[in-house]
């Protein structure tokens, strides 16, 4: 049984206020400073320990591995907030034992905009990767886990050998997540699945006094492992569950230190990184009409599009998008690339169900998602108007 | 706040100021509406105002006031001319301050109340009365604060009536604030124990639902008493700001108080005459039609210790603005606030509102669901618990 663990490094461009009043001012439409300063303090809090703790792992057990996926936004602000958190995932990256996943540049929701949008930021995203790792990856994921029947052709055009999905049950029908998988429209795509109660157990629980298995050790967390019947147990979860989601004092950064030596006493566990993983024989075949993603409780799109409000601005970027990539601009070719970034939708998400709601206002830099609608909607409004400036086009209001 | 029921029938002696329909304030309505689901749950209240009446009559309300009978009568005297319940203004030696100094003294006397169980003072008019009522009856006071003389004056408060609402909140054994906000205000400004402070909102009651209505102008709309603390000023200033970009607008403003010629001069001189509307005061019913075709409802306070108007709003489905400083902004969530001080800031709101139809009916879905999901009975279980907490503190075992 190998354990692929998979963390996953993102930061949005966050919108500064953008008002009304500002269209056509041209006042910026994300506050770097802003950005920044939250990017120094999870470095602080997350990046800086989180990442020398998985060093000394990878130094002192031969045996353990893992992978990252690390988008280009989160490299931008790093570049300006914390150089010296790409040159720790560089040291890492170094040993062998570390492999990063392909996906889009701005963690962005491009794959359900018109081509060639999503292979576009796909290879920046490779570009990037060749660039700041000199990684070449064999493994997609896409952003916030989103799979389908589709997604997989694409990644077989794209020459990819996996994509990462949910391990759920409404789409393995039985089959246990345990095991390796291939795309029923693309055998050459192998799949793996993020098991998700092992996984929410790190992710989600392990700082929540109400569980009944709180407070989790490396030791118990391993027999669990241990116990699991299979091949593979995928461990996908954000790198900010330690630290960040999950604070210090919590004891999670210990956990993690603990976690291969407590594994290596397992005697039928080890560990693989997604590249090596893909190479097996896949158990079965696997069909996703639909996407899903790793989200809520639904692992649907409904966190991002599930409303009149994020739909309606997601209609509004898609229009958008078709005269911005006429101006060949490239300045506003990003900006509308930041604002493909899935979180500002995520911002514009109202809730009835109570679990779901408290995730999202944590990870919302808004109010309320009327705000966050409000202020996506307005410098969406004066990307347009740039656009056909650029393009020379009387503006109608 | 819990909301225990009693286990019997109080009698609660209101010590109030205006009653429906002669109120030209928040305070007459919410002493109606509090009153009426106060009898609904079974308690028996006597409410006592100066004025002579008409009241709109309530099952379980017994009207006193001086120079009246002793119970409600078909044809009560004349009323007597006092100024309005908000008025603040004049010296020492107005006639407003024998209304209220003769009124104390007529509470303090009032024989042939029957069993009592609570004093109910509301702010600071009735508050000398007030205290010596519950002392000869042996009583709890309660008192309410629907604002106090530091929001109507606008930093310059007038002694007499601080001294007054002092009186009160020294006095009662639980003082109710119609919001956070305006509790730990008591708490700052007039030395309340914290441990006595309670806070009960404000509420609307539903109404049917009108049909939209769709104006050859879009609309927007304050609604609401033409003064200063009231902000209208930045509300106009926003105005400015978009009306040109907003033909298709029309600005209304329905109320009256003392800064109206101000607000016209400054409509004209802003050079938006032609999209700003004056309207006077309204009734309800226009109140309601008015709503019913609004696009956007704004609410600028300076100071707003609730902001009922707002709620109203809100209740009809009209998206809504709020001042941050209000009250009703700790109500809801799916109102847009905005710091008081920033006109380009109620301009950009009132504009992507206009802007954004997904918005507009997002938000106006939203607000009516969170103006109407407590009402004024929950208001009144909540005034129930306090009066319970205040005997209990005394003592007093229902």
């Amino acid at each position: 049984m190998k354990i692929v663990l998979y963390l996953h490094m993102h930061q949005p461009w966050r919108l500064a206020r953008f008002r009304y009043l500002d269209l056509g001012s041209g006042r910026p439409y994300f506050d770097i400073d802003r950005n920044l300063g939250i990017f120094r303090g999870i470095a602080e809090r997350c990046y800086r320990p989180t990442l020398d703790r998985l060093l000394r792992a990878l130094e002192t057990h031969d045996e353990f591995r893992l992978s990252l996926s690390i988008t280009g936004t989160f490299v931008e602000q790093a570049k300006q907030a914390a150089p010296d958190v790409l040159d720790k995932i560089r040291a890492l990256v170094k040993t062998g034992r570390v492999s990063l996943l392909a996906e889009t540049y701005y963690h962005s929701l491009a794959f359900l905009v018109p081509p060639p949008e999503l292979s576009d930021e796909v290879r920046l995203h490779r570009e990037m990767l060749r660039r700041e790792f000199g990684a070449e990856a064999k493994v997609l994921r896409m952003t916030e886990l989103a799979y389908s029947d589709d997604l997989a052709r694409f990644a077989e055009s794209e020459r990819f050998g996996g994509m990462l999905a949910e391990g759920w049950e409404g789409m393995l029908r039985g089959h246990p997540p345990t095991y390796l998988y291939c795309a029923a429209p693309a055998p050459t795509v192998m799949l793996l699945l993020r098991h998700y109660p092992l996984s929410d157990d790190v992710g989600f629980r392990f700082s929540s006094r109400e569980w009944n298995e709180y407070p989790l050790t490396a030791d118990k967390y391993a027999r669990w492992l241990g116990n699991t019947p299979g091949d593979l147990i995928g461990l996908f979860m954000d790198f900010e569950t330690f630290g960040e989601h999950h604070h210090a004092s919590t004891g999670i950064l210990e956990f993690l230190s603990a976690l291969p030596d407590a594994v290596r006493r397992e005697p039928h566990l080890g560990w693989a990184t997604v590249e090596e993983a893909i190479h097996g024989t896949p158990k079965d075949t696997l069909s996703v009409p639909y996407t899903m993603s790793w989200a809520d409780q639904n692992r649907d799109l409904g966190a991002w599009l599930g409303n009149d409000l994020q739909r309606s601005a997601f209609e509004a970027i898609k229009k958008v998008g078709i005269v911005v990539r006429e101006t060949h601009d490239p300045a506003i070719l990003a900006d509308w690339r930041k604002l493909l970034t899935s979180d500002h939708f995520y911002y514009m998400y109202v809730s009835g169900h109570g679990a779901d709601q408290g995730v999202h206002q944590y990870f919302s830099s808004y109010d309320s998602p009327y705000d966050a609608y409000a202020n996506y909607m307005n410098a969406l409004s004066d990307l347009r108007r740039r656009a056909l400036e650029k393009l020379g086009v009387p503006i109608l209001k | 706040m819990r909301t225990v029921a009693a286990p019997r029938p109080l009698h609660i002696v209101m010590v109030g100021w205006e009653w429906p329909p002669n109120h030209s304030g928040g305070l007459g309505v919410h002493s109606y509406e509090i009153s009426k689901e106060l009898t609904r749950l079974g308690h028996r209240i006597t409410f006592l105002t100066p004025f002579g009446g008409p009241f709109t009559p309530v099952d379980g309300v017994t009207f006193r006031f001086p120079g009246g009978p002793p119970a409600n009568d078909e044809k009560p005297p004349a009323a007597i001319d006092y100024p309005p319940a908000y008025w603040s203004g004049g010296t020492p030696e107005s006639p407003f301050m024998d209304a209220t100094d003769g009124y104390n003294v007529w509470v303090s006397l009032l024989e042939g109340l029957g069993p009592v169980d609570v004093v109910h003072v509301h702010d600071w008019f009735g508050t000398v009365g007030a205290r010596a009522l519950s002392k000869r009856l042996e009583v709890p006071l309660v008192m309410s604060v629907h604002s106090t003389e530091y929001d109507r004056s606008l930093g310059h408060p007038w002694q007499h009536i601080l001294d007054r609402e002092q009186i009160g909140i020294d006095a009662a054994t639980r003082v109710i604030a119609v919001s956070r906000h305006l509790r730990q205000q008591i708490i700052d400004r007039y030395h309340a124990d914290p441990a006595k402070m309670k806070v009960v909102y404000n509420a609307v009651r539903p109404s049917p639902r009108l049909e939209r209505i769709d104006p050859a102008k879009r609309v927007v709309l304050y609604v609401g008493r033409l003064a200063v603390m009231k902000g209208v000023d930045t509300y106009l200033r926003a105005a400015a700001r978009i009306a040109a970009k907003f033909p298709d607008v029309l600005f209304v403003v329905a109320g009256e108080g003392p800064e109206y010629n101000h607000l016209v001069r400054l409509a004209a001189g802003l050079g938006i005459g032609d999209h700003v509307m004056f309207l006077g005061r309204v009734t309800e019913e226009e109140r309601d039609l008015l709503l019913a075709g609004s696009s956007v409802f704004v609410l600028p306070s300076v100071v707003e210790p609730f902001g009922i108007a707002a709620l109203e709003a809100m209740a009809a489905g009209v998206p809504t603005i709020l001042s941050k400083t209000s009250g009703v902004a700790e109500v809801t969530s799916g109102a847009f606030t905005v710091d008081f001080w920033d006109a380009d800031e109620f301009a950009s709101r009132i504009a992507e509102l206009l802007e954004y139809p997904t918005l507009r009916a997002a938000m106006g879905e939203q607000g009516r669901w969170e103006a109407l999901r407590e009402g004024w009975p929950e208001r009144a279980r909540e005034t129930v618990g306090v009066y319970l907490e205040a005997m209990s503190a005394r003592g007093r075992h229902p």
